[in-house]
């Protein structure tokens, strides 16, 4: 890490010299400024925002349509209601068939699928350019005119439940769920996954009555990617595809209070595990939380990385675990901080022990220069290099725009990671990322695995799905 | 390939991809047999860095089965100015990104940088080319990293044993593709740190590898530094392929295989595909889109949706470890089909050769054809966004093909494909004649096999 600070501070022309040191990484010059692609915004009289961005390298078009219409608005007992819709928007319309939408997304070189999160849902289509007024026809009847087919609602149906069955089959999506089911208590942040007894009750009628409450123009943002029309021609196009959907008052976000964090063990038991995933978890931070930034740099140099504490200390140092790693999920109105590693079983109880550990050391005392320096260099340059494809680019708009971000958060995001200070990280590291009051949930085989776990605690053993 | 003298060829601006998009590149080798490519591209200040080396899992001996995904591991292990841990955290601290992958016919290393940041990368990369730390204490912490990786990838979860050591075995008749890429514990313990210097020094040269950099750079400045860097790392005697031959037996074979932690059961049909860049290659490439490609795709429209029997697949020209850019004949043409429990595997596998059947039995529509290029064409595209995508695909075809060019005429000679030529190579290569199977059934009661 040292060496950040000398190329720093170094001059680009000792690397051209013939006598090369070829002992040290070479010196070099500082990296230029970045901007962001500007983005042109504006909204339809029916409320319809719009976001574009002109991209010229490819002939192509990148398109999201979403909707403040998430898992969060799935009624309790109806948990993989939005995502249940979502996949069904391009399964029929009042004027094409299921595969006609497949034939007619294919034949403009593209794709149209709609999917859910927390809390958006997100019809994402593409194109080649040359198709952006066809891809438009397609998104705006999907949105609009689905009709959920009966016989493609059946389908839907038995399709998941074998696609939730194979997901549960794999020890990290039940890790998962778990830790968001104690961490987020009756919140709905807490109900993401389907089961298969939710599958089962879909009816057309409640997908369809979601759709008629939630997707409306006004509960939407369109971006657009790629080679565009100049903007009046694509106010028309837009215009005559999305102008006369009418807008509606749509219902608030659910919501509910959220548990007072507090340290509880819990084993789901897989028999037959060879190993274990350990989840350390607790409520984290919204993106719109001030102390955010300093979170997100402090988790990166617990467990963000190849070069974090984690993966140094436990995988590299201790060999005990292949993946671990520590990460803050953030959704609209609350986050899931976790920290997580896959061991195997003998040194479950060690590798648990040092987990907690380095989260504990984290709020013991400030990172160090170097720690600091090289992790806001990793997250600045990653955030550039990740902005490479109209897809990432379009994801970070899609996040901006359904977490309720201000509108510079992308261009400030490297200024905001680059002004953080130790003494800010210690301090919401005591409230974050100190595991005194997370959740520990661990899915292994109970059998093998269980009198490690209760070295920390009294075990909760519960069966896996 | 050693010792010719450098900057052999000049710059070529490639003719256009279809639809306007073209890579240009520039191509040429050093005098200890590098070969190098660049790719200049300012649209974004950042820059991929992409070493290949020729050499995979199938160069593999008896006895050393996961030796060449083990050394991929020992690569970030350190090297003689780079010590253990400074790989990772210098590519990391300059804000870049990093990883290494292990295929059947060879390995790769990659780093995405910031533009300014080139030259450290370049730095990085030759000095574990010059001078790995191959010592007996990193090689015992890989084993055990290794292990780890297989415990959490394969024992622990459904289906990939199945695909990587049982599907292998199955597909192919000689043992050099068979075997396992990751390896057996067995073999893993066995290998001593003088097998893995001989293993560095034969396929670790500069002559068996090829440098591919493609995003925000200065060719000159560029060039001084890979002479500088990389210049006089001393070639090696040009190591032997290894005999992939198939036996010329391929009778029709089919497995069991039962799987302790899978809860829906699945297929994989194989064929053998066809030789690398011939005609049939992009006939079978072809009919790959026709039967897979999106969801207007055969597959998902007559089973998904019609018989409603699979629930989900993939499928590729050398499925799973490659695709068509890096598919490297003999390899197989694969299916892998999760499936609906209310049919048995034997019906999954009798549909799905009906639909090839099918295809090589009555001429594709012109209007499905035509869909079938356009989709291809946008998919290619698309692919190319990245710098580090460019900087792979320009890197294997120069390795497979001689020339990084093709990675833009490679999609003229697909989209020129016919239908009769689809025909062909539908009732030449997917025949039930030819046919491996491999079912996968769900076995949950059964013990997990636990690691040494």
């Amino acid at each position: 890490m040292r060496t950040v600070v000398l190329l720093l501070l170094g001059s680009v022309g000792a690397i051209l010299g013939q006598d090369v040191d070829r002992s040290k990484p070479p010196e070099t010059p500082p990296l230029g400024p970045f901007k962001l692609p500007a983005r042109a915004e504006f909204a339809l009289p029916n409320g319809l925002t719009v976001v574009a961005v002109r991209d010229e390298r490819f002939p192509l078009v990148t398109a999201r349509l979403a909707f403040g219409a998430g898992s969060r608005f799935d009624p309790k007992t109806q948990p993989g209601l939005a995502e249940g819709v979502a996949a069904l928007l391009t399964e029929g319309t009042q004027g094409r068939k299921s595969r006609q939408i497949a034939e007619e997304a294919a034949e403009i070189g593209g794709s149209l699928s709609g999917s859910a999160t927390p809390d958006a849902l997100v019809i994402a289509g593409s194109a080649l350019s040359e198709y952006t007024a066809r891809l438009l026809d397609l998104m705006a009847d999907v949105a609009r005119n689905a009709s959920f087919p009966a016989d493609e609602v059946a389908l839907y149906k038995q399709n998941r439940k074998q696609a939730l069955l194979a997901q549960r089959s794999q020890s990290s999506y039940l890790a998962s769920e778990k830790t968001e089911e104690i961490v987020f208590g009756d919140h709905p942040y807490a109900r993401q996954h389907p089961t298969p007894e939710s599958i089962d009750a879909l009816q057309p009628e409640a997908l369809a009555q979601f759709r008629d409450r939630l997707l409306r123009p006004n509960n939407a943002v369109l971006i657009l990617i790629g080679k565009l029309p100049p903007q009046g021609e694509l106010r028309k196009v837009l215009e005559a595809r999305f102008g006369n959907w009418p807008k509606r008052d749509v219902p608030p976000a659910p919501t509910a209070p959220l548990p007072e964090p507090k340290r509880t063990i819990t084993l789901v038991d897989r028999p037959g595990s060879v190993q274990a995933d350990v989840h350390v978890g607790r409520l984290g931070l919204t993106r719109r939380d001030p102390e955010f930034f300093p979170l997100l740099v402090g988790n990166t140099v617990l467990g963000g990385g190849a070069s974090s504490r984690l993966f140094n200390h436990i995988r590299e140092e201790k060999g005990y675990a292949y993946a671990v790693y520590s990460y803050n999920e953030a959704h609209r109105d609350a986050a899931l901080f976790s920290a997580a590693m896959q061991v195997r079983n003998e040194v479950v109880e060690d590798a648990t022990r040092s987990l907690l550990a380095e989260m504990k050391r984290m709020a013991a005392e400030p990172v160090t220069a170097d720690e600091l320096s090289a992790t806001k260099n990793y997250l600045s340059g990653n955030f550039v290099i990740r902005l490479q494809s109209q897809e990432a680019l379009a994801a970070q708009i899609v996040n901006l725009k359904t977490m309720g971000l201000a509108n510079d958060y992308l261009e400030m995001y490297t200024t905001r990671v680059r002004s953080t200070e130790p003494d800010q990280i210690l301090k919401v590291a005591r409230k974050v990322i100190a595991p005194d009051n997370s959740a520990i949930v661990v899915v292994g085989d109970a059998q093998k695995i269980k009198p490690a776990l209760e070295k920390f605690g009294a075990v909760q053993v519960t069966p896996a799905h | 390939m050693r010792c010719f003298s450098t900057l052999l060829a000049a710059a070529v601006a490639l003719p256009c991809l279809a639809a306007d998009v073209r890579v240009p590149f520039e191509k040429y080798k050093l005098n200890n047999g590098l070969r190098v490519i660049l790719s200049r591209d300012t649209s974004v200040p950042v820059v991929s860095i992409y070493v290949l080396y020729g050499v995979g899992a199938r160069a593999e001996e008896k006895g050393r089965t996961g030796f060449a995904h083990l050394f991929e591991h020992m690569m970030f292990q350190g090297s003689a100015n780079a010590p253990k841990g400074m790989h990772f955290k210098t590519v990391e601290s300059n804000g870049g990104s990093l990883n290494g992958s292990t295929h059947p016919d060879f390995t790769d290393y990659y780093e995405t940088l910031p533009a300014n940041k080139l030259a450290v990368g370049l730095w990085l990369e030759a000095d574990r080319m010059r001078s790995l730390a191959i010592t007996q204490e990193n090689l015992d912490n890989q084993k055990e990293a290794v292990k780890q990786e297989r415990r959490l990838n394969f024992d622990n979860r459904p289906y990939n044993t199945a695909i990587v050591d049982k599907w292998p075995e199955v597909a192919f008749g000689n043992w050099q593709s068979s075997h396992s890429i990751i390896g057996s514990f067995e073999d893993l313990n066995a290998a001593s740190v003088e097998d893995v210097a001989k293993f560095f020094k034969t396929y670790y040269a500069p002559n068996n590898a090829v440098l591919c950099v493609v995003g925000d750079l200065k060719p000159a400045e560029a060039k001084k530094w890979i002479e500088t860097y990389f210049g006089d790392i001393p070639p090696q005697p040009q190591p032997r392929r290894p005999d992939l031959a198939e036996p010329a037996d391929r009778s029709p074979r089919s497995e069991v295989y039962h799987d302790p932690h899978a809860r829906v059961p699945a297929v994989i049909v194989g064929y053998p595909g066809p030789k690398r860049r011939s005609p049939d290659f992009y006939a079978l490439l072809m009919a790959d889109v026709l039967l897979t490609g999106g969801d207007s795709s055969r597959l998902q429209q007559s089973l998904v949706k019609g018989k409603q029997s699979v629930v989900q697949y993939e499928a590729n020209l050398g499925w799973p470890f490659s695709g068509p850019a890096d598919y490297q004949d003999p390899a197989v043409y694969a299916v892998f089909a999760l499936h609906n429990p209310g049919f048995s595997g034997k019906q999954i596998v009798e549909q799905l050769q009906e639909e090839f059947d099918k295809l090589g039995a009555a001429p594709v529509d012109a209007k499905e054809l035509e869909r079938a290029r356009t989709f291809l064409r946008a998919a290619q595209i698309r692919e190319l966004q990245s710098t580090m995508a460019r900087a792979r695909l320009l890197a294997q075809h120069e390795y497979f093909d001689g020339d990084p060019g093709v990675l833009s005429t490679e999609i003229d000679r697909a989209l020129a494909v016919t239908s009769a030529q689809i025909q062909a190579a539908a009732k030449k290569y997917l025949t039930a004649g030819k046919r491996a199977v491999l079912t996968i059934v769900p076995a949950p009661q059964a013990p997990a096999k636990e690691g040494p």
